[in-house]
């Protein structure tokens, strides 16, 4: 122990004073922070507001659909994660096990215990609850589906049933719901998956187009790349909100969702476009070469072969795109007055009680907290997939 | 636009929802204030029922792109009328609602008795409105040196406000006179100072190039006035209706005349219900009570407000 | 089924390779034109419905406004009000530039430091900042530590003397005299510096001593610059409080400062990174090298690993440049005047939007083109020439 901190900290005179500086500053934010969540914060500003801070103006009647569609999405994941074959590298122990489990998860399950805390009635507790729950009945599906007849199943229609429960709860509650009631956190993860989703498609044939020999498609696919990515996201998005109604009929009254959604997935259509291209660009040229050998046709060695290894190749990067676009579209808040969580955090220190009282610390640290989470699990999931894939070193 | 008003069956107002006195939200979710009473005016005579608006709330910034896109029938958002607007928006201004004025609000401690003596504050504003321009102006004018920041929204002016990044915050004085009212240290640690220095009617508008639908709301907002002036309100119109005998009051109402040729009711052809007036008192009320309703709590006096034949400028045309 | 080993039979035109590519290519040209035709013939309608102008002869009418820190008056055309705001976006984007390179390399380095407790708050400060959203720092800066923390003018704090800070703005030390006069007079002294420093490289080249090129030049252009200085008579202003805001000195809005700030913050985390990352990519051989022949530590640092660290991050650090750039456009949200937050009130007070917003895109562009040729011109110069 002193040999360690004799080596690490304390090598040489210079060495010493920056350890006790860079000590002290540790120290003193640690100090400061503890102080701030536990002692001199007042909370009662989030625990009031917690349900527009996660959810809008979301109807209340209609509340227990967002809960299943949570239900079911965890469900999903879980049998969809479980079903798949077993990776060598588990651990067997179950002390191992759930070591694993809680440097994985262990900040989503924090942050959840604190929210079920702040929310402070029954509700929330059997919520989390339920959540457990669904997660350990979706486990057990994935395995069922491993040891059981259902391995048998293609890999194609075991993703599909898994996935249409919770499309099908969400399209509900999408239905149910105007889009204008939703807010808060909610519509900051709608925005972005609907996004990203959407954006998907156009950013392939984009990144195809960038790449194609035809050089017509090539011109076209590149103007449209360099022009969006030139461009401040946020000066699109306040262009959308003026100039959309413009240009599409006037039937079509486009609300503020609708022109956030457009703008973010054709933003991140360009940037997704680079990034695949970046993918195409490391599969040496002999797959494309073995396809044509084989005598297929561009089109069938583009989606068979070499689109497949490209995605592959840059998924960490295709997520690092998907946390920006989590983190932007906070801009939505602000330039089409989308009622997103950051949004909400400011006009709740305006609310009449709690106008006036200094209380945009505690407010803003709160919608820190819910970003800094979603950033930081998901991107450190990204980098476990890159790791597992061996991607850069096969 | 009316066709279509008439077949939607609502009228789609836009307007704001949180400048006391003219449009708040109450506990309920509705719209309450001096804008959104017009809102009900309008359609009460058009459409025939005071609840038949759509209240959709607006940003200052896209007030104007709303209404020239379709988005809203009508802007009532106590907006000034200006040549720049009716032009370059293709906004078309109607009957102004509230002639107003631009004042300066300051801290009753800052010490400052009139704008004259503001030399080198900061002044803040809201963006994109009339202030700005206004402001500007009269800081040139008066050989000020004022340093003039602009928000997007009077929230931040009011955080600014309150942490003291301001000297002073100019606006309409109507405006001010709500906002002082919901200051969160009181009101009495605001003062508006006395002068105001410039014209601001604010008043509603429609898109160009619609007359039908113009003449329609005008001449809605234009009833209320004209029932103020005939001394009739909401509690006594149907009394009135039944026993005067005031032609111009009967022709107004909607209701029969007798004439030479027996009795008719007056159909000016505005492309209105014939009742309409009767409708807007009813539901609504006349001008001096929607003005009582929401801006005589502020403290606003009616002073060029008044009736014509009160001090005033409002005057509506005769209804013959 | 056997391959067609005969080629004297003619395809046929339309299944003919060269035709259809061509086709393909005509068609998505068609499609694009029918979009845009379609798009467009939707705003002619929808403009010609209301009479709003779709031209640029905005630009010529007055302003209507003025901007805090400048002397625009509010009947110049809004052409001049578009200039300063382009002006107030390049401001922010070189101090915003330079300030976080500077940290962002720094933090880089204490990452990979020895000492563990500097290399932690390296992590945690990267860690921290890397997963927040821009306008979250900017909202934070400006609405908790602007307008919060920082104190009312009455109260302003005076460290050292030297400055004042404030709600209204922080005041610092600032000269007497012109600025451009003083700015030829610094570049100038540098080039002077820099010749001597080559000079001296020179001598040191031929008698095989130390060269110490930077001492020289650095103190050469102090000598310079004090010499300038005192030559032009040029003296220092101390801010102080005076009535409700400041004199003497130079006055930062506290929208600049707030934007400035959470600007340097969240990009120094990214090229703090980005630096770390180059510098882990220069091969093991050339650290390994520089021990052998017994460079000290900062001699290695300086001389062999940071140059080439420097030439591996130099796309990045140049993507990270555009993105602050970009970035710079969230200035609107606190009131402070740049590009888009001019935009934004000229349409407010009667500009049409679409205009408007087209011209500031196109001015985004403009500078993003420029600085990535800026960008790719340094990377090929400093390019590894390969065998």
């Amino acid at each position: 122990m002193i040999t360690w901190m004799r080596r690490n900290l304390f090598r040489s005179i210079t060495d010493t004073i920056l350890t006790v500086i860079s000590g002290s500053i540790l120290g003193y934010v640690i100090f400061q922070v503890f102080q701030f969540v536990f002692i001199t914060g007042r909370w009662e500003i989030i625990q009031v507001n917690l349900k527009i801070l996660l959810v809008g103006r979301f109807p209340e009647e209609l509340m227990f659909l967002v809960g299943f569609s949570i239900l079911a999405t965890c469900f999903s994941i879980a049998s969809l994660a479980s079903g798949m074959n077993r990776p060598i590298d588990q651990p067997s122990t179950l002390a191992g096990k759930l070591w694993g489990l809680f440097q994985r998860f262990g900040l989503i399950i924090a942050t959840s215990a604190f929210l079920i805390v702040l929310a402070g009635d029954m509700a929330a507790v059997l919520f989390g609850a339920y959540v457990v729950l669904s997660i350990f009945a979706g486990r057990l599906f994935g395995i069922a589906r491993r040891n059981t007849v259902l391995k048998r199943l293609p890999g194609w229609l075991w993703v599909a049933i898994n996935a249409t429960l919770p499309l099908v709860l969400i399209f509900l509650t999408m239905g149910q719901a105007a889009l204008e009631e939703w807010g808060g956190f909610l519509i900051n993860f709608y925005l972005a998956v609907v996004s990203i989703a959407l954006s998907f498609p156009l950013g392939v044939m984009l990144a195809l187009g960038r790449r194609s020999t035809l050089p017509l498609l090539r011109w076209l696919s590149t103007a449209y790349i360099e022009l969006i990515r030139g461009a401040p996201l946020f000066v699109l998005l306040l262009l959308a909100g003026v100039a959309l109604e413009f240009f599409i009929p006037a039937s079509i009254a486009p609300d503020a969702i609708f022109r956030a959604v457009t703008v973010f997935t054709l933003f991140t259509a360009a940037y997704l476009a680079e990034v695949i291209r970046g993918g195409l660009q490391s599969i040496p040229k002999g797959q494309a070469e073995a396809g044509k050998a084989l005598g297929l046709s561009t089109f069938r060695i583009t989606f068979l072969i070499t689109l497949p290894q490209a995605l592959r190749n840059v998924i960490p990067a295709q997520i690092g795109q998907f946390i920006s676009l989590f983190k932007d579209t906070t801009l939505a808040g602000v330039a089409l007055s989308v009622f997103d969580l950051l949004n909400v955090g400011t006009a709740i220190t305006k609310q009449d009680d709690y106008l006036g009282q200094g209380l945009i610390y505690e407010s803003l640290a709160f919608v820190g907290l819910l970003f800094w989470v979603g950033s930081y699990v998901m991107s450190r999931e990204s980098q476990r997939i890159e790791k597992k894939l061996g991607v850069g070193i096969r | 636009m009316l066709d279509s008003v008439i077949a939607a069956g609502s009228v789609r107002c836009g307007t704001r929802d949180a400048l006391p006195g003219f449009a708040v939200l109450n506990d309920s979710g509705e719209h309450v204030g001096f804008d959104s009473d017009f809102c009900r005016v309008i359609a009460a005579a058009v459409l025939g029922d005071a609840n038949a608006v759509e209240m959709i709330d607006l940003e200052t910034a896209d007030r104007f792109t709303a209404l020239q896109s379709g988005a809203i029938d009508v802007l009532v958002r106590n907006t000034t009328w200006t040549a720049t607007r009716d032009g370059s928006e293709g906004a078309n201004f109607l009957q102004p609602t509230f002639y107003d004025g631009q004042g300066m609000m300051v801290t009753s401690d800052s010490g400052y008795s009139k704008i004259s003596a503001m030399d080198g504050a900061i002044i803040c504003v809201a963006k994109g409105t009339t202030t700005e321009g206004n402001a500007a102006l009269e800081s040139s004018r008066l050989g000020l040196d004022w340093e003039i920041r602009s928000f997007d929204e009077t929230d931040l002016i009011l955080e600014a406000f309150l942490a003291g990044q301001c000297d002073g915050w100019s606006s309409d004085v109507s405006q001010l006179t709500g906002l002082r009212s919901a200051y969160p240290n009181g009101s009495d640690a605001l003062t508006i100072l006395p002068e105001v220095f410039s014209k601001e009617p604010l008043a509603p508008a429609v898109l160009d190039g619609d007359t039908a639908w113009a003449q329609a709301v005008n001449w809605a907002i234009l009833a209320t006035i004209q029932a103020e002036e005939f001394g009739i309100t909401s509690a006594n119109v149907d009394s009135i209706r039944d026993t005067t005998e005031d032609v111009g009051i009967l022709r107004f109402l909607g209701a029969e005349v007798p004439g030479s040729d027996g009795a008719a009711v007056l159909d000016p052809n505005l492309s209105l219900p014939t009742d309409f007036a009767y409708q807007v008192v009813k539901q609504v009320g006349n001008y001096g009570e929607i003005f009582a309703r929401h801006l005589t709590p502020l403290g606003l006096d009616r002073g060029l407000n008044s009736l014509w034949n009160d001090g005033g400028i409002l005057y509506a045309p005769p209804y013959r | 089924m056997s391959p067609q080993l005969s080629t004297s039979s003619k395809v046929p035109f339309f299944r003919d390779i060269r035709t259809l590519k061509w086709a393909l290519q005509i068609l998505a040209l068609l499609a694009v034109f029918a979009m845009f035709y379609w798009l467009f013939g939707n705003y002619q309608e929808n403009v010609a419905k209301s009479s709003i102008q779709t031209d640029l002869r905005f630009l010529d009418n007055p302003a209507n406004f003025t901007i805090p820190g400048n002397d625009l008056d509010q009947s110049q055309p809004v052409r001049d009000a578009f200039v300063e705001g382009f002006l107030n976006t390049l401001r922010v984007a070189f101090i915003g530039i330079a300030l976080a390179t500077i940290l962002g390399t720094l933090i880089g380095i204490a990452r990979l430091s020895k000492n563990f407790m500097v290399r932690t708050l390296g992590t945690v400060y990267v860690e921290f900042v890397r997963n927040l959203p821009l306008l979250l720092l900017l909202t934070f800066m400006n609405l908790a530590v602007v307008l919060q923390a920082f104190p009312r003018i009455e109260n302003a704090w005076l460290p050292l003397d030297l400055f004042v800070v404030s709600n209204r703005g922080i005041a610092i030390p600032w000269f007497i005299g012109s600025p451009a006069q003083l700015g030829i007079g610094i570049l100038s002294a540098a080039i002077l510096a820099f010749v001597v420093a080559k000079i001296r490289i020179r001598q040191a080249d031929k008698t095989g001593k130390q060269d110490r090129a930077w001492l020289v030049g650095i103190a050469t252009f102090v000598v310079l610059v004090v010499l300038i200085w005192l030559l032009f008579g040029y003296g220092w202003e101390l801010p102080y409080v005076d009535g409700r805001g400041t004199t003497g000195g130079l006055r930062l809005d506290p929208s600049f400062f707030a934007l400035v700030a959470s600007l340097v913050i969240y990009t120094s985390s990214h090229i703090a990174e980005i630096v770390r990352g180059s510098i882990l990519a220069v091969s093991r051989g050339q650290g390994e090298a520089a021990d052998a022949i017994a460079l000290s530590g900062s001699q290695k640092m300086r001389l062999i690993i940071l140059p080439q660290a420097f030439r591996i991050a130099m796309p990045a650090l140049g993507n990270q440049y555009l993105n602050l750039i970009k970035n710079s456009s969230l200035g609107a949200t606190i009131s402070y005047f740049e590009l888009t937050q001019i935009a934004q009130i000229t349409v407010g007070n009667g500009s049409p939007a679409v205009p408007a917003f087209s011209l500031t895109l196109l001015v985004y562009l403009a500078i993003s083109l420029v600085t990535s040729l800026v960008v790719n011109f340094f990377n090929r110069r400093l390019a590894l020439v390969e065998r």
